[in-house]
């Protein structure tokens, strides 16, 4: 059957992005295996996450990419945005410095993806009350001013962490029911039929470049 | 646009794009000529920016509750191709749309009605529409890979030449998926137990041969003997038409008499529908649920199978049907076997036969891989090895045990040739052929065939209770009297809750086993720092990719966005791509090697996994200053050593700020005077290859300076000239002279205009200083083997070399001959005094 009662239909991708250290790893893992991931290490690179959901009946896969948050790999990491359908914008809200960077990481997601990317403000740690550094009340004005979905979230406790990821796949959703996200586009950042998870942006024709492949 | 409809509407448009909207549907729409499992057909009118076409879903149930009951069956983009009328049947309630796209014609019953008249006018107006407008069909694309293998009938409809051929989905949807799929099925199927119930239907099963006769008695006394109505009825007939008409095109008007017989026979206590209705020539399968079971039944195919005339006639064979009655597959086979005594192989091969050539298509399962199967018909074996007057006589003493001991069918099933595995209940009944016509009296023909249990219903399959076996020898119409068999069958019935759960928590195993499976990688360091780079002094570091996943491998190197390359100039990645098996590793080289005048190194690497992550490798080192490769108008400037030099004298001379202190560079004059003193004779002077360790001795000698002398052969230093010529930051004669330098090339006096007028003074003094020196080892031809042409050739390369290192050289004639000029011509009247 084209779309059998297993399959899924469509395949998001999302990225997460922010400071070092302010949990995307661990949000990633809490949201794939269900665990809190202690003593994670410091990610050098972007990892990669998969998980079918559910909304609205329909079964979508969501490829998560997850960056290295180290402002030294800040040019490497901007070749990943392109295509996201969903971005996940995390800080800590016990480090005020990983709130004050958001707005150059909001600068860099809006530059780098398209206008129906649905973007989504994470403050992450909030078991961690004591030792607050951030207020609820300002971070949710500065989501609501720039038009951002926003939740505190703990990866330790896994508080939010589903509903952060779900509730972005609805609202990508429910821009396409609307239509404001043409799939026939490039780039939306959503296929509607299954395929490999299909990573072509970053390794385009590299072997025209340099052809000493020894292999 | 009734409430029920909406509903499917909803969830047809589920299976769509949002921008493509559907406009109308419409429902219960069967394919003319088409078997009646095919009634469930959906005609869908589909909009996506003004462009319309016409989507024929199928519905794997009745009724469906989820897009994913919907598979698309034929796309027809509404374009200047499109074309359809309607076509009345003089007595009936439906019309046949006719839709004729190219060559292909698509024909389907629809009731005439209200829906029927506004689908008609909406494809008008569509059909219109799209043709008003340049409409675009490139939307439709998508989905001509997602269409189903369509089933038999359609096959034949859709011819292969049509631009849109089926394409077969495996392809389309790429293996993975499909592989996941398959995969969560047989999962689900081992934890069925957990979401499901065994719930006890009853299943009636019933054959007869009814002689070709047509249906001129009530079949109560036969379909509707038991107290309770059972839940499914699966009857079977053969011979419902022998008429040469029925054998040859295959087409009887009995097949719809007989089944209104059936339809009036049946249990008057519960209201049946019609799952499926099979026929090939005189065999006819109908299969019938109780209405408050109809939903539930699912994935409906049959086939048929000729094995008569020629091995492939439908004179004899078998009919079948599967289909899935909540959550178990079940399949009826009804079958008339070869006849006559003594052709019990020829019957075991049919059974063989028809076992092998069931294909259900869609379902592609076989008969054996049914959970419950239901083997019923004129198996055609016989009393063997009696005759007809002991089996009379038996069969007045009642003996039918030791009758049954000749039965050929028990005969044959035991020694294993025929319907392994399946059960029979005891015979109480006596055997149902053949009887005289309208009577219960055995053959009195001249033919006098021996009565038999020509006519039987076995099973196989786990749960399934016999009731009751018997024949019914009220119906008198044929020479067989009707057999039939009341079943108490388990059938699992899907707990949705439950069934959510198992499927929740079966997909989330999944997706863990999907991140498992992604491939994982470690390697031994991100941060590759390497010792004080020097110029043209290779220097290695090893990374060590080990793969830690469970499958394998494949990395890459790849470019970062807005880059030429994955890696920079004065790097090398050996090997860039490879591919690592679980548990294996791989040493990956990286050697860097400085040419370019740079103070320190810096690149991030990105590493590749296919199908997975990426890592940063970020290599970094300090390079060393290096006199080879500055420009001459530094060096000039320079008065010690490079090395010695320190910071702000070597900033100023680097941005030309400090006074010129030399004519030409000290390292051009000190390897200059070291050749012209020791190496003017000697023998193919720039050809020999110097040792690498003795040119690092002498690059490091000028750039660090020494009280030693020079070290190194005259070969060695003469290669070191060369070097120190190739990669001064700009050639002698720079780029944008070269061009013009060629052009003259043939005429002395012009290529020495341009030296003067375009030339700067540090460059000229330069190029004249080192042709002058060349000038002097032509004197010494006759022991160094040079001459001028050589020679020319040699520098013309140096000094006017490429921008583009290690590219093809470009016009090194052209290039020559310039230099050769200056290497047979007075230069004195060149040189300018300061």
């Amino acid at each position: 059957m084209s779309t059998g009662p297993y399959n899924y239909s469509y395949i998001f991708k999302y990225i997460i992005i922010g400071d070092m250290g302010v949990g995307k790893s661990c949000l990633l893992h809490q949201f794939t295996e269900k665990k809190f991931m202690a003593d994670c290490p410091h990610t050098i690179g972007v990892e990669f996450g998969t998980r079918i959901i559910e909304v609205s009946g329909q079964k979508i896969k969501l490829q998560i990419w997850d960056t290295a948050g180290q402002e030294r790999f800040r040019a490497v990491t901007r070749s990943y945005y392109r295509g996201a359908a969903g971005a996940l914008m995390v800080y800590d809200i016990t480090r005020r410095s990983t709130y004050n960077h958001l707005s150059s990481w909001l600068t860099d997601t809006r530059n780098l993806t398209n206008p129906s990317t649905v973007i989504f403000l994470i403050g992450n740690k909030c078991d961690l009350e004591g030792q607050r550094d951030v207020t609820y009340e300002e971070a949710s004005k500065f989501a609501e001013e720039n038009g951002l979905l926003f939740v505190e979230a703990s990866a330790k406790t896994g508080d939010n962490v589903e509903e952060a990821f779900l509730e972005t796949a609805k609202k990508i959703y429910q821009s396409i029911q609307d239509g404001r996200l043409d799939l026939n586009a490039a780039e939306s950042g959503v296929q509607h039929k299954p395929s490999q998870p299909g990573r072509n942006n970053l390794s385009n024709d590299q072997q025209a470049n340099k052809d000493n492949c020894a292999c | 646009m009734l409430p029920a409809q909406q509903d499917v509407l909803n969830i047809v448009q589920a299976k769509f794009l949002a921008a493509e909207v559907v406009k109308t549907i419409h429902l219960n729409v069967s394919v003319v000529d088409g078997p009646l499992e095919n009634d469930n057909r959906i005609l869908t009118l589909v909009e996506y920016n003004k462009s319309f076409a016409l989507f024929v879903l199928v519905s794997s149930r009745i009724q469906p509750i989820s897009f994913s009951d919907l598979s698309i069956e034929s796309v027809i983009p509404l374009d200047q191709n499109f074309s359809f009328e309607t076509e009345p049947v003089s007595g009936q309630n439906y019309v046949i749309l006719i839709i004729r796209y190219k060559q292909n014609k698509y024909e389907f019953k629809i009731e005439i009605g209200k829906e029927s008249c506004n689908f008609a006018a909406e494809i008008i107006h569509a059909k219109e529409v799209s043709l008003t407008g340049a409409s675009n069909f490139t939307w439709l694309e998508k989905y001509f890979g997602t269409m189903n293998q369509a089933n038999r009938n359609s096959e034949t409809s859709i011819s292969d030449q049509s631009d849109f051929v089926l394409i077969r989905e495996g392809m389309a949807q790429g293996q993975a998926s499909i592989n996941r799929e398959s995969m969560l099925k047989y999962q689900m199927k081992l934890r069925e137990p957990e979401f499901t119930q065994k719930q006890e239907f009853t299943i009636f099963v019933g054959t007869w041969n009814v002689n070709g006769q047509p249906p001129s008695a009530s079949l109560k006394s036969w379909l509707s003997v038991d107290e309770k109505p059972p839940d499914l009825y699966a009857i079977g007939f053969q011979e419902i038409d022998l008429s040469k008409e029925a054998f040859i095109f295959n087409d009887t008007p009995r097949e719809a008499e007989w089944q209104k017989c059936v339809m009036d026979g049946i249990h008057p206590n519960a209201k049946y529908r019609l799952v499926a209705l099979a026929r090939l020539v005189g065999m006819q399968l109908a299969v019938m649920v109780n209405n408050q079971h109809y939903q539930y039944v699912k994935n409906v195919s049959f086939d048929t199978v000729g094995t008569g005339l020629l091995g492939k006639m439908g004179n004899k064979g078998g009919v079948a049907v599967r289909l899935e009655l909540h959550n178990t597959s079940l399949c009826f086979v009804n079958c008339h076997l070869a006849a006559h005594v003594e052709e019990y192989e020829r019957r075991n091969q049919d059974y063989k036969d028809i076992n092998a050539r069931v294909n259900f298509r869609k379902n592609p399962q076989a008969i054996k891989d049914h959970e419950q199967i239901y083997w019923l018909g004129d198996l055609n074996y016989r009393i063997t090895d009696l005759t007809n007057t002991q089996v009379k006589t038996l069969l007045q003493r009642n003996e039918i045990n030791t009758l049954l001991r000749a039965d050929q069918l028990s005969q044959q099933r035991e020694r294993g040739n025929v319907l392994l595995d399946y059960s029979e209940g005891d015979i109480t009944f006596q055997p149902t052929y053949k009887f005289d016509l309208h009577s219960d009296i055995y053959d009195t023909s001249e033919k006098a065939r021996p009565p038999a249990w020509t006519d039987r219903i076995l099973w196989r399959g786990k749960g399934i209770h016999q009731i009751s076996y018997r024949s019914h020898m009220d119906l008198k119409i044929s020479d067989h009297k009707p057999v039939s068999a009341l079943f108490k069958s388990e059938i699992s019935v899907i707990d949705q809750t439950k069934f959510r759960k198992v499927h929740e928590d079966l997909l989330k195993k999944m997706d863990k086993h999907e991140n498992e499976f992604l491939p994982q990688v470690m390697i031994d360091q991100t941060e590759v720092v390497f010792d004080l780079v020097k110029f043209r002094e290779p220097q290695a570091r090893y990374i060590i990719i080990a793969n830690t996943g469970v499958v394998p491998a494949e990395f890459e190197f790849i470019k970062k966005l807005d880059e030429a390359s994955y890696c920079k100039d004065w790097l090398g990645i050996l090997p860039f791509c490879g591919s690592i098996n679980p548990g294996e590793k791989c040493d990956v080289k990286l050697e860097v090697n400085l040419e370019t005048d740079l103070e320190s190194i810096y690149d991030i690497l990105v590493l590749h996994l296919k199908g997975g992550k990426d890592m940063f490798i970020t290599v970094t080192g300090n390079c060393q200053k290096s006199c080879f490769t500055q420009s001459l108008s530094s060096l000039v400037r320079i008065r010690v050593p490079i090395m010695q030099s320190n910071p702000q004298q070597y900033n100023l001379a680097r941005n030309n700020q400090s006074p010129i202190l030399y004519s030409v560079p000290r390292e051009l004059w000190l390897l200059v005077d070291h050749l012209y003193r020791h190496g003017l004779k000697t023998r193919d002077l720039f050809e020999s290859s110097a040792l690498h360790e003795e040119l690092i001795r002498i690059r490091d000698w000028m750039d660090f300076g020494s009280q030693d002398p020079l070290p190194g052969t005259p070969q060695a230093v003469a290669e070191t000239f060369v070097l120190f010529l190739s990669y001064i930051k700009e050639p002698i004669i720079p780029f944008e002279l070269q061009d013009v330098c060629v052009a003259a090339a043939s005429n002395f006096q012009n290529c020495r205009q341009l030296l003067i007028q375009k030339l700067n003074d540090i460059h000229r003094t330069a190029f004249i200083y080192i042709c002058m020196f060349l000038q002097e080892l032509l004197k010494h031809s006759n022991d160094n083997g040079y001459d001028a042409k050589t020679l020319a050739s040699l520098f013309g390369d140096i000094l006017l070399r490429d921008s583009i290192r290690n590219a093809k050289p470009q016009a090194s004639r052209g290039k020559a001959n310039f230099m050769y000029n200056f290497l047979v011509n007075d230069l004195s009247a060149l040189l300018i005094p300061k």
